[in-house]
């Protein structure tokens, strides 16, 4: 299979199978477990599972240090691994325009493959369709995960009082700057990379090395931090105090975001974490996280408070507060 | 002794014909600007120019309406004529950052250039990112406040302070060919921690 995405690569026919029989399924390797069948039939060990799916979109579907094939994998790898879940199986949907190169496919099929693998997550079905050229801009993928919840203890924002302390687990802003530098040519492309990362692995070792200790996990991709935060005082009827001295922002991200004028609270990321933990064991918590390859940055950056004025409130170094809004609209498209 | 290039931004036909706005400050600074880079090519700086090439498959490329302006071999595209002199360097750039995916870096390198004195239009968007590029690159950033145009001028004043804040050292025309017929050039020193 070689050339371009035709039409009929997608009708189901002839054209379809040899898409996936040459280059998708051999592609993906170990890490394709499905039997080509209409359904996946699958064993779990355990009798609580936790499911989630996500659509990516990301403009361009290359980045410094990554693909849309990478994304798609880690971001629903991450989404289970913070409600607890042991990540297990993947679907793995694509939507390409028609003249969609099959090289770049091949590259994103090796992307998915090397991720999954690394996460050791069995993509056990999957879907192609084809669309025509200008109906969507080259490569749409959707992936739905199964998880297996082992862990024990309870987590959620209900689980979130005053006292608790906010973990943020990597740099903040720096996929979105990636991605807007790439965009324009502006310059931070190569000093600012993506966190694009599978995180089930920290999770697991929070989790292992600190059951009792975690509230909340939360994914800090669209709407950043700012999002999160406030999404979790609403939902746990808290308000939540941050420093801005302790927040883990790269100096030339904070530049960039200078620069165009975005706040990198508000940034989405592919790669980061926010804990909600016991505040009496927080240090020890993120030294745990920063352990893992992925967590070096980590940062202990809040507390929670009984609610009070601002759900979220932005503490500057003379002790100044001010108000971290929710987002209604401003979020920048196509990031993930 | 610093080894200086001057690298001037999109000071191309079709790009300063925009709108009145662009025309009317490009036209006030060119006077300044060229008899600046008259100084500087006596002083044996080499003089860069950056043009930008929209191409035709970027979809990101600006539009004027329906058509697309500086496209490669197009009138529009061309340096405008006052600024430009046979000895002088042209480097086609597709993007705002004139390292961008462009053998910049390389031809400043093999002239042995250590600093980059960033002008041209405009000061918050091609020199801005030109500029921080060239930073994280190791090059020590000076900008020229009257050397540099914006169509609005406080985008220009908001553009410049971020440059004094993070990356470049901000002076005029005249006392950088001052400094630099003295062999003192300005270095970058202060970055600003955010």
């Amino acid at each position: 299979v070689s050339g371009l995405i035709q039409l009929d690569h997608g009708t189901g026919g002839g054209m379809s199978q040899e898409l996936i029989a040459d280059l998708i399924a051999p592609g993906l390797g170990s890490a394709h477990h499905g039997r080509m069948e209409d359904s996946a039939v699958l064993s779990l060990e355990s009798d609580r599972i936790a499911v989630t799916t996500d659509s990516f979109v990301i403009d361009p579907i290359f980045f410094g240090n990554g693909d849309i094939g990478k994304l798609a994998v880690c971001g629903t790898i991450n989404d289970l691994a913070v409600s607890g879940a042991i990540p297990r199986f993947l679907t793995l949907a694509l939507v390409l325009e028609e003249g969609f190169p099959i090289a770049d496919l091949e590259r994103i099929i090796d992307s998915v493959r090397e991720a999954a693998s690394g996460a050791e997550v069995a993509i056990v079905a999957g879907d192609t369709k084809v669309v025509r050229g200008g109906e969507i801009d080259k490569i749409f993928i959707n992936t739905t995960g199964v998880g297996e919840l082992h862990h024990r203890g309870e987590l959620g924002m209900r689980h979130v009082s005053p006292g608790d302390a906010v973990i943020v687990t990597s740099w903040l802003g720096n996929h979105s700057i990636h991605i807007l530098s790439l965009r324009e040519g502006l310059g931070f492309e190569e000093r600012i990379l993506s966190d694009c990362a599978a995180l089930d692995g920290l999770v697991w070792n929070v989790l292992e090395e600190h059951p009792n200790d975690v509230r909340c996990m939360r994914d800090v991709t669209r709407g950043g931090l700012g999002t999160v935060l406030n999404e979790v005082a609403d939902g746990a009827g808290v308000s939540v105090s941050i420093d801005r001295g302790r927040l883990p922002i790269q100096h030339e991200t904070a530049m960039a975001a200078d620069m165009l004028g975005v706040n990198p609270l508000y940034l989405a990321n592919e790669g980061c974490l926010c804990l909600f933990v016991d505040g009496e064991f927080a240090q020890e918590v993120v030294e745990t996280v920063r352990l893992h390859p992925h967590g070096r940055a980590a940062q202990i950056v809040g507390t929670v408070r009984e609610r009070g004025v601002n759900a979220v409130a932005l503490r500057e170094e003379d002790g100044e507060e001010s108000a971290v809004e929710i987002l209604y609209g401003a979020e920048l498209p196509r990031l993930c | 002794v610093a080894r200086c290039a001057v690298l001037t931004n999109d000071l191309q036909y079709d790009l300063v014909n925009k709108n009145e706005e662009r025309r009317t400050a490009v036209e006030t600074f060119t006077p300044k600007m060229t008899s600046f880079l008259a100084e500087m090519r006596m002083l044996g700086v080499p003089i860069v120019h950056l043009q930008l090439i929209n191409k035709e498959d970027d979809p990101r490329a600006e539009r004027y309406g329906d058509w697309l302006p500086v496209t490669k071999g197009s009138d529009g595209a061309r340096i405008i004529a006052q600024f430009l002199d046979d000895k002088d360097i042209v480097v086609e750039k597709n993007k705002d950052s004139g390292f961008y995916e462009t053998d910049l870096d390389e031809r400043l390198r093999e002239l042995g250039v250590d600093t980059v004195i960033i002008t041209g239009m405009q000061t918050q968007i091609c020199v801005q990112t030109t500029a921080a590029d060239g930073f994280f690159r190791g090059y020590n950033v000076i900008v020229p406040s009257d050397g540099v145009v914006s169509a609005r001028p406080e985008d220009q004043a908001r553009a410049l302070e971020w440059l004094r804040s993070y990356c470049a050292t901000i002076t005029t025309t005249d006392e950088l060919v001052q400094a630099v017929a003295a062999g003192e050039v300005p270095q970058f020193e202060v970055v600003a921690i955010p």
